[in-house]
């Protein structure tokens, strides 16, 4: 298929910045309405036989995400200190964005999320906030990304599930030892662990081939085209639209504005570093909740000083992580957690924010495998670090899992990500500073997930459980409310169709839009909200209303 | 979810905090045994020391031996990690190597000192070998040659260690790139998913 290009003097119908989780889907929507389309990619275009399975170039050595050499940040636990050179927000930069190396595990939220503020009240220290929309508005997106992106799964077998209209399109992945493991011992608990959703295939699916079971897909792009990201789903289907070009290698620094306050296009380094310019009839940026709040604040006007669409001081402020904890458990016998997908059981009893326990939080608890290299080079407190004990510590590799907690962080306008007054990038482009402090509740919750972990693994029948130790956040790969979504233009930086308060043809879409934290596993959500933005988005162009 | 600690800035910590030392340039007799490895460009098909001094290598090799030993199963010298240390520090770690440099040149003055002996640590008995480890396992310096021990034992041979996946071997990870269940021995005999009382699982 020849790919179709458009020239940068050309106004296209639409720029969308970023090529993950929802840039892909908002992309392919607008082009199958016959849209004009250039998706923008700040790093290279990759096929899969250019993956590999390296574990220290993707985890360790910044393969395909931000390099801290070249995309430097800084950081800083609050505004009383000085920010430090360290880049604590990771997201990866190839086409596909972080659904490249994301580990597939797709939850839908709970009724719950979207109305915890009504149901619970406001939170000290906090600003938890209901979403402009329901579950009920959702689902129907949910729905469309199991079915046009693909999620393997057991719709129904978790108790505590908001309900679902359709079945997944695949069955659940096989389950793998942990998984075996984490239901005797959540069973024996009288818990309720069920098989995962995940956007890998268990069948053929699409065109695109069952999963091979390779061991590697958190951190790793997926070699035959199984695990479904955006570079392997809707963005080939965009392109067979003839109506959208992918444009790789092209960093958006700056959103081009006209005095009359319309968004004309995005400025961008090339390929080879040149500052070009194309122009577009709208913008919708879904480049992660750290580079779109960047990207925006780095486009300030005379019209707009504080940075674009930032009139309610909100873009930046209220990030949030996935504040989790879990355990390390040993076994007698070998589980061979290299093999097979990263998460094949999870369980949900734990969602519910429950105020009895003292603090807000909630969360989910999956059987989760690890690779070797990144395994090796943590050991377990009093196993000696060097010689023989070290070495049999190494030798038992196989026998290890981990019940991993994947659970909220509260939004607290002063984490945030704005922009450092001196650093700049090896593009010239000025760094992203963030600041971000764990509420007390998050730290607590932490602390309760691994705890049940630990019980967890112990009713398994492990021979030695590490628990993992709670700590301030250092960092974060799910990067989540910095531009978030709200029916208040003083509150919120978008509306509830992702429209910009500020600017009427610039929309964004992506983590940067939610109001509270998920609960661990935000993607499949991301992609709803994207199939319903773009929805909304092709409804306001046909009605001229952009 | 949050991250773990960035793997690189663990290392810049790891060998950023050395007090710079002279390095004892002597001949030593464990010389020979690092030459071994480092000559092995000539016609072996490995990789030759691109970072390392000769002398450097001896200490590396000597340190490392002792953090994986071998014996029944392969340690960290059967695995050939010295080449991924030097190949580390001669490209994608090549920024630590500074730090890197004045650490090893630290380590080698301490022991110097320690043992009143001008007899560097690769020459130097065993015991006193690991008595001396000992001694310093928690400084930057060793937690920095720890570390890329353990990269160097895992990380695929391309990158000049895992020599014959001689790691993978050690951890028991099989050199293959797909799987079918059962992938282990607890899902052997897995029934299958039992639903619960009041849930109705619905397939496509």
């Amino acid at each position: 298929m020849e790919r179709k290009t458009f020239p940068t003097s050309e106004t296209v119908d639409f720029i969308v910045v970023g090529s993950g989780s929802a840039g892909g889907i908002v992309a392919r929507e607008l082009a199958l309405a016959g849209h004009s389309v250039v998706i923008m990619e700040q790093g290279p275009r990759l096929d899969a036989w250019e993956f590999e399975h390296d574990e220290l170039k993707y985890r360790h050595l910044s393969g395909i995400t931000n390099n801290p050499a070249t995309n430097p940040q800084t950081f800083r636990r609050d505004e009383s200190e000085v920010a430090v050179r360290r880049n604590s927000m990771t997201y990866a930069r190839v086409v596909g964005g972080s659904s490249s190396h994301f580990n597939a595990n797709f939850w839908r939220l709970h009724e719950i999320d979207f109305i915890e503020r009504s149901v619970l009240g406001p939170i000290e220290g906090a600003d938890l906030v209901d979403w402009p929309i329901t579950y009920a508005e959702l689902e129907p997106y949910y729905c469309k990304v199991e079915w046009e992106v693909g999620v393997s799964g057991l719709a129904g077998a978790s108790p505590f599930a908001s309900f679902h209209s359709r079945p997944y399109p695949m069955p659940h992945l096989p389950i793998k030892s942990s998984g075996v493991l984490f239901e005797r011992g959540a069973r024996a608990l009288g818990l309720h662990p069920f098989p995962s959703p995940m956007a890998i295939n268990s069948t053929v699916y699409r065109g695109r081939p069952a999963c091979v079971q390779c061991g590697l897909c958190g951190g790793f792009a997926c070699e035959v085209k199984a695990k479904n990201s955006s570079v392997w789903t809707v963005i080939p289907e965009a392109e067979e639209s003839g109506n959208c070009e992918v444009r790789s290698n092209s960093y958006v620094f700056q959103i081009g504005m006209n005095d009359a306050g319309r968004a004309t296009g995005v400025h961008y380094f090339d390929g080879d570093r040149v500052e070009q310019f194309q122009h577009a009839r709208a913008v919708v940026v879904c480049a992660n909740g750290s580079e779109t709040p960047k990207l925006l604040l780095n486009s300030a006007t005379n019209a707009q000083p504080t940075g674009l669409a930032n009139s309610s001081d909100m873009v930046g402020r209220n990030l949030m992580l996935n504040k989790g904890g879990g355990a390390q458990a040993r076994f007698e016998e070998p589980l061979n957690e290299y093999k097979g997908a990263n998460v094949t059981m999870m369980l949900h009893d734990f969602y519910n924010s429950d105020p009895a326990r003292g603090f807000y939080g909630g969360g989910g608890f999956t059987a989760r495998s690890g690779g070797p290299l990144t395994w090796g080079q943590n050991v377990p407190e009093g196993t000696p670090t060097w010689g023989p004990e070290f070495k049999d510590y190494l030798e038992s590799y196989t026998h290890w899992m981990n019940c991993a907690g994947h659970g909220t962080s509260l939004a607290q306008p002063t984490n945030r990500i704005d922009i450092d007054p001196d650093l700049k990038d090896d593009w010239g482009v000025s760094a992203m500073r963030v600041t971000y402090k764990d509420h007390p509740d998050d730290m607590k919750h932490a602390q309760f997930m691994v705890d049940r972990a630990v019980e967890i693994m112990d009713a398994a029948g492990a021979v030695q459980i590490v628990p993992s130790e709670v700590g301030p956040a250092n960092g974060g790969v799910h990067l989540l409310g910095t531009c978030r979504m709200g029916d208040d233009p003083t509150t919120s930086v978008i509306d509830k169709y992702h429209r910009t308060h500020d600017v009427t043809n610039l929309f964004l879409c992506d983590g940067s839009s939610l109001p509270t934290s998920t609960r661990g596993q935000p993607t499949h959500t991301i992609e709803a909200l994207a199939f319903r933005a773009a929805e909304h988005i092709n409804r306001f162009a046909a009605a001229n209303e952009i | 979810m949050e991250q773990p600690s960035p793997s690189r800035r663990q290392f810049l910590i790891a060998v950023g905090n050395l007090a710079s030392a002279s390095w004892i340039a002597v001949n030593w007799p464990q010389i020979a045994s690092a030459a071994e490895h480092g000559h092995h460009g000539d016609g072996a098909g490995h990789a030759s020391l691109t970072r390392l001094t000769v002398p450097q290598a001896a200490e590396v090799d000597a340190i490392m031996n002792l953090i994986v030993p071998g014996g029944a199963k392969p340690g960290a010298r059967d695995a050939q990690v010295l080449y991924f240390i030097d190949n580390a520090l001669g490209s994608f770690f090549a920024a630590q190597w500074p730090e890197f440099e004045l650490g090893l040149a630290e380590f080698q003055s301490a022991f110097a000192a320690h043992t009143g002996s001008a007899t560097p640590f690769s020459a130097a008995p065993e015991a006193q070998q690991v008595e001396w480890l000992h001694e310093v396992d928690e400084t930057p310096f060793f937690l920095a040659i720890r570390r890329l021990t353990v990269l160097g034992l895992i990380a695929l041979p391309k990158y000049g260690g895992n020599h014959e996946y001689k790691g993978w071997d050690l951890i028991g990870v099989e050199n293959r790139h797909f799987w079918t269940s059962p992938f282990g021995f607890y899902d052997r005999d897995y029934p299958g998913f039992v639903p619960y009382p009041g849930t109705q699982p619905f397939t496509a």
